[in-house]
């Protein structure tokens, strides 16, 4: 998709064109994942609701009062989302109680909630049909050491007796695939479909 | 903003301000965004496989070399059992008819065919590979052609085998390999011929019991 410079989405939306809001929300909605997921702790539910609550933020100030500077719209937007993230975390720290926290733990349900489970389990199922498909132990061994463990790139060559270009190799070939797989589980589809907000 | 960027972001390795720069650039370039969505996504899924157990990803029964070497013991079993076959099926491969080549042949059983006047019964091949020896008038300067024909009443001689370019052994002999087992009972002929003559050829007759 071309971008579309933020002074021009800011007028348009400020002028009542319901498309202009369509292609904002087309536009943004993938970084805000991204920044959101980071803010959320892998809960995806969580990072849905806040999603959308910034795309509507960011739509309701354009379409009101605008924003100081459009050609900033993506930090506008950026920043909106970070600061809808802290308000939730600091939201959900309130809401807890005093309680036995031993207790708790003793008793406390192991399982995330389904949006939760939802989102990584397809990403979980993707990376076991990866790791089927994986040749060589060692490039099996290679992902988990750099995801799970997050051993530095160099350390790993190093210890696993192999060139950089070769680890960059395999670690592109296996993202090659897990996009290949994910897509084709139809994550791309409910993307398409969640970008239509 | 390159792959590294991206691992660096989504191993948590940026600096704040450093990962709300890149932040915005996710915002305004979606296809980046979404190519570091799927690192992120990589990295929750491999957590979430690895939560019970990391088995999986160091199990190493598939490792390709075991299946190289089960390639190559196939192969090799493959090639012994069709040496065994070729050396333990004798009468499903030999020829029904091939030259004499070794003292071997000599050793086992043999039949001796000539052109004898008057004579009633025709000689009896016996079991197995037979050396036959073809006693005639024979010029060694010269190549021979062996034709084995069948012979059944009321009907044509089939020639059922031919061997080319034999050699006699002696002016007076001329030998040639025939598979008994192979044949079915009945009336043979032998016709050998002098290749590049116009001699009549001889007929030499046997039965296969």
């Amino acid at each position: 998709m071309d971008f579309v410079p933020g002074g021009e989405l800011s007028r348009r939306i400020r002028e009542g064109d319901v498309s202009a809001e369509s292609e904002l929300i087309r536009q943004f909605e993938p970084g805000l994942r991204v920044l959101l997921r980071r803010r959320t702790g892998g809960d995806y539910g969580l990072l849905q609701d806040l999603v959308q609550e910034t795309l509507l933020v960011v739509i309701q100030r354009l379409r009101g009062a605008g924003i100081e500077d459009p050609q900033k719209l993506a930090a506008f937007a950026a920043q909106t989302a970070r600061n809808l993230a802290i308000a939730s975390l600091r939201k959900a720290e309130r809401q807890k109680t005093d309680v036995d926290t031993e207790a708790t733990d003793r008793n406390a349900d192991p399982t995330p909630n389904v949006d939760a489970i939802a989102a990584d389990l397809e990403a979980a199922l993707a990376v076991r049909a990866l790791l089927r498909e994986l040749p060589q132990a060692r490039d099996r061994l290679m992902l988990k050491r750099f995801y799970l463990d997050d051993h530095d790139k160099h350390i790993i060559c190093q210890e696993m007796d192999l060139s950089e270009a070769a680890f960059n190799q395999a670690l592109s070939r296996a993202r090659k695939r897990f996009r290949q797989i994910i897509e084709e589980r139809g994550f791309a589809k409910r993307d398409l479909l969640s970008s239509g907000l | 903003m390159n792959q590294e960027r991206i691992e660096q972001y989504v191993a948590g390795r940026m600096g704040e301000a450093d990962a709300c720069t890149f932040e915005e650039y996710c915002l305004a370039n979606p296809e980046f965004a979404r190519q570091v969505e799927y690192e992120q996504r990589l990295k929750a899924g491999i957590a979430l496989v690895a939560r019970g157990s990391t088995a999986e990803f160091v199990r190493s029964n598939d490792h390709p070399m075991r299946w190289k070497f089960a390639a190559a013991a196939g192969i090799l079993l493959s090639l012994f059992t069709m040496y065994y076959v070729w050396n333990h099926t004798p009468h499903a491969m030999k020829p029904l008819m091939a030259a004499v080549i070794s003292d071997s042949q000599r050793s086992g059983p043999a039949l001796r065919l000539a052109l004898v006047r008057g004579s009633e019964n025709a000689p009896v091949l016996p079991e197995g590979s037979v050396r036959v020896e073809i006693v005639g008038l024979f010029d060694p300067g010269f190549h021979y052609s062996v034709a084995l024909d069948r012979l059944e009443q009321n009907k044509k001689a089939e020639t059922i085998a031919t061997l080319y370019s034999q050699h006699p052994t002696s002016p007076v002999t001329l030998e040639v390999m025939v598979e008994s087992d192979r044949l079915s009972p009945g009336t043979y002929s032998l016709r050998v011929r002098k290749q590049s003559s116009d001699e009549e050829p001889l007929d030499f007759s046997f039965v296969k019991f």
